[in-house]
This record gives C-alpha cells, sequence and structure tokens, in this order.
C-alpha cells in the first residue's frame, strides 16, 4: 500500500483515502476568509508534532503574524518547533524573486538539508503565479515536478472554484497538481456555510460529495461527514466471492487482468454486486 | 450527526412512491445530496434542472418565494425552500399521489430545517 501523509484536518482523511499521497501536490483553493491558512497550518503542525520537517513559504504574512495566528488558533507549541528547527518560515515578496521556479526550490532544498521527506507549505501560490508569463505551464510543472522530489505539498491558492471566469495563471495549477481541494464560504449561519469538496484527488479515492466545516479554536477546521459518506469511500469487501472468482477466470486470460481486478477489489466501495462489470470486462478480454 | 440524519431524510423521501428524484441543493447551485435511479429516463429533465438551477434560485431568492413547481410532460419538479441556504428539489410523476407527496416533502423539509439552521 502507498504511504499516506495525513492532512492534519479533523474528519478528512477518510474521504481522500487516508490522507494525501506521499510526494504530491495538493492545492487548496477557495476564496478570502475560507480558512485556507488554517488548513496549512493544521498540515503543518500535526506533521510537526509528529516528528516531520516543514517548511512554510509565506507571500503574505510575515513569521510574526503567522505565529500570532497560531496562538490565535491554540496551536501554541508551533513556536518551540521553530525553535527546535524542525519548522523554517519563509517570509518572500513576490517581487524579490529573481527566477520564481528557482528561487522557491532553493528555499525548500535549504531549510532542511537532512530530511529526506519533508512538509513544503506555499501560502498562497496566487502571487507567485502571476510571474509567469512566457513557459508558465512548463515552469510550474517543473517546480511541482521538484517539489514532489523534496516531499509532500500543499499550495494554497485564491478562487479556483472552476465557476467565476479564471485566467490561465490561476487555473493552471489546478491541472498541475495532483488533488484539489476546494473550500467555500457562504455566510448564511447554517451548516452548509463552510464546505469542502474533493475536487480531484490522483490515483486515489475519495468522496465525491460537499462535506461541511467549521473552524473551531484549539482545534482548526473540523469536516463534518456522515457514515454514509464514509461508506462510500470505505472498499466494501462485501462481494469477494464475484471478485474471487473473476480473479480466477482472469488468471486464465492474463495475470495482468488478474492483478487489476484484484486492485478493484480492495477499491469496491458501491453497495451494489460487481457481477455485470466483471462480467463485461470477462467478455470483452476474452475477445 | 446532522449530515446523518438529512441523508436518511431523503433516503426515506427518495421512497415515496412516485418519486423518481430527490436532490438538497446549497442556495448557490451546489448539489449536497443526491438519490436518482439507475434507469436513464429521467436524465433529460435532470440536465434542463442542471442548467436552470442556479436561475431558479436567484429567482426563488430575490421574489422572497417559499416553493415553486415546474410541469413537463412526463414529469413535475417541486422546488421547496428548506433553510436559509438550502433548496430541496423532487422530481415526481405526474400521476403519483400530489397530496401524499406534498406531506413527504413538509415532513422532510421540517427536519432538513432543523439539521442545517
Amino acid at each position: 500500500m502507498e504511504e499516506r501523509v495525513s492532512s492534519g484536518i479533523y474528519g478528512f482523511d477518510e474521504i481522500i483515502g487516508g490522507g494525501f499521497r506521499e510526494r504530491s501536490i495538493n492545492i487548496i483553493s477557495g476564496g478570502i476568509g475560507v480558512g485556507k491558512t488554517t488548513f496549512s497550518l493544521q498540515f503543518a503542525l500535526y506533521g510537526l508534532n509528529r516528528g516531520k520537517k516543514v517548511v512554510f513559504i509565506s507571500f503574505e504574512m510575515s513569521e510574526k503574524q503567522i505565529l500570532r495566528d497560531c496562538k490565535q488558533l491554540g496551536f501554541e507549541e508551533i513556536e518551540d518547533h521553530l525553535s527546535a528547527g524542525n519548522l523554517k518560515i519563509v517570509h518572500i515578496y513576490g517581487e524579490d524573486l529573481m527566477f520564481p521556479s528557482l528561487d522557491i526550490l532553493e528555499i525548500v532544498r535549504e531549510s532542511h538539508t537532512d530530511a529526506e521527506h519533508q512538509l513544503i507549505i506555499i501560502d498562497p501560490l496566487t502571487h507567485y503565479s502571476m510571474y509567469l508569463e512566457d513557459e508558465k505551464r512548463k515552469s510550474l510543472s517543473s517546480i511541482f515536478m521538484n517539489l514532489r522530489e523534496m516531499g509532500t505539498s500543499v499550495i494554497t491558492l485564491e478562487g479556483g472554484n472552476g465557476k467565476e471566469e479564471a485566467n490561465q495563471s490561476s487555473i493552471m495549477p489546478l491541472y498541475l497538481a495532483d488533488s484539489v481541494l476546494h473550500l467555500d464560504y457562504l455566510g448564511f449561519g447554517e451548516l452548509f456555510d463552510r464546505t469542502i469538496r474533493v475536487v480531484k484527488h490522483r490515483g486515489s479515492k475519495h468522496g465525491d460529495g460537499l462535506y461541511p466545516y467549521r473552524i473551531e479554536s484549539g482545534l482548526g477546521i473540523i469536516v463534518i461527514s456522515s457514515e454514509s459518506d464514509i461508506d462510500k469511500v470505505t472498499a466494501t469487501y462485501e462481494f469477494d466471492k464475484e471478485f474471487m472468482t473473476a480473479i480466477q477466470h482472469a488468471g486464465n486470460i492474463d495475470q495482468r487482468l488478474a492483478k487489476r481486478i484484484e486492485l478493484l477489489r480492495h477499491n469496491w466501495s458501491h453497495n451494489e454486486s460487481p457481477e455485470y462489470i466483471l462480467n463485461l470486462v470477462m467478455n470483452d478480454e476474452n475477445r | 450527526m446532522y449530515t446523518q440524519t438529512f441523508e436518511e431524510v431523503l433516503d426515506d423521501l427518495y421512497e415515496t412512491e412516485g418519486i423518481h428524484v430527490c436532490i438538497l441543493y446549497r442556495i448557490d447551485g451546489t448539489p449536497i445530496a443526491v438519490r436518482t435511479p439507475h434507469h436513464t429516463g429521467v436524465l433529460e429533465v435532470m440536465l434542463w434542472l442542471e442548467k436552470q438551477i442556479n436561475n431558479v434560485l436567484r429567482e426563488i431568492n430575490k421574489e422572497g418565494l417559499t416553493a415553486t413547481t415546474f410541469e413537463f410532460k412526463d414529469y413535475q419538479i417541486f422546488i421547496t425552500l428548506t433553510s436559509r441556504s438550502t433548496v430541496l428539489v423532487v422530481i415526481i410523476d405526474p400521476e403519483a399521489h400530489h397530496q401524499l407527496i406534498s406531506i413527504e416533502i413538509s415532513r422532510a423539509k421540517s427536519i432538513i430545517n432543523k439539521c442545517v439552521s
């Protein structure tokens, strides 16, 4: 099984198949005040409290502001992690980056030279993406590729719900990222005021609902999901008999097919029998 | 938990005879929970709904409506405001028992309202 990195958000990992995929780029998009920075701080703190090294690149808030926000949220231990050198906060203005892709990678590389895998936070990318003019996609693709080698990243992005008229610079990171989570805040004072939606999560099963969340002092973001929400993304081994028969038959056709059906078995979360699909596959593969 | 309750309410409503589809929308047109049949007969009217829902919700908000109905040849669509930020959409068979369905919708509305408010 592939390693997962916890998002640190209460009630959320179950919805994304156990956490973020290791060495992935995860974008948290949303408007002003939805909790993007809180999300990234929670992700950082969860990792720090479990021995991870974190680098936080902030294009907006200074170290002092970040620490103040952490204290307000009740994340006081963040200061200890900073003193111990496990957390590096780099506050930089977008204008000061000479070669954005190279500079950002250099900051991450130099932050924890001893760490083989670190948690990387860029908050927010919006400012940075404005600087990419000609070879936007290539440049962003290259920085994401390098970030993957250095660890698991959470990158916040202003907007990006796909509804507004977004420009290329703000859409491109969504294409290139491994996962995109969209946070919304309506302001009606009801349960679905603040919601999180998994827009994509490459190579992983994830819930496709709209999940309400709250931001509570001392805890941060708490995602509220029902048992049926979790069931929808949790494998049910209810139909093992059908799967085992299919795997046996598939093995006679092609071992690779048997492996693929085995993978399907471990990811089958529907409460309907896979019989129809398995028959369809077997018939087509048998041709 | 709250979300479990309204999911159950939607399940119950969906089981009412004559109801083809139940969708709980947020007021911005984002579906929160959906109950649809496996058959594709109702697909066309659902696609129409998807295109119209934002405009309909805008009108509901603007005019201060609490409910509205659309009638097609084969289907009827009931749109009911369930709270300040949620709307329940039910697609029914025109020959279904309207009174029964109205009662069921009212019941669902009341529970959903308690859950989300």
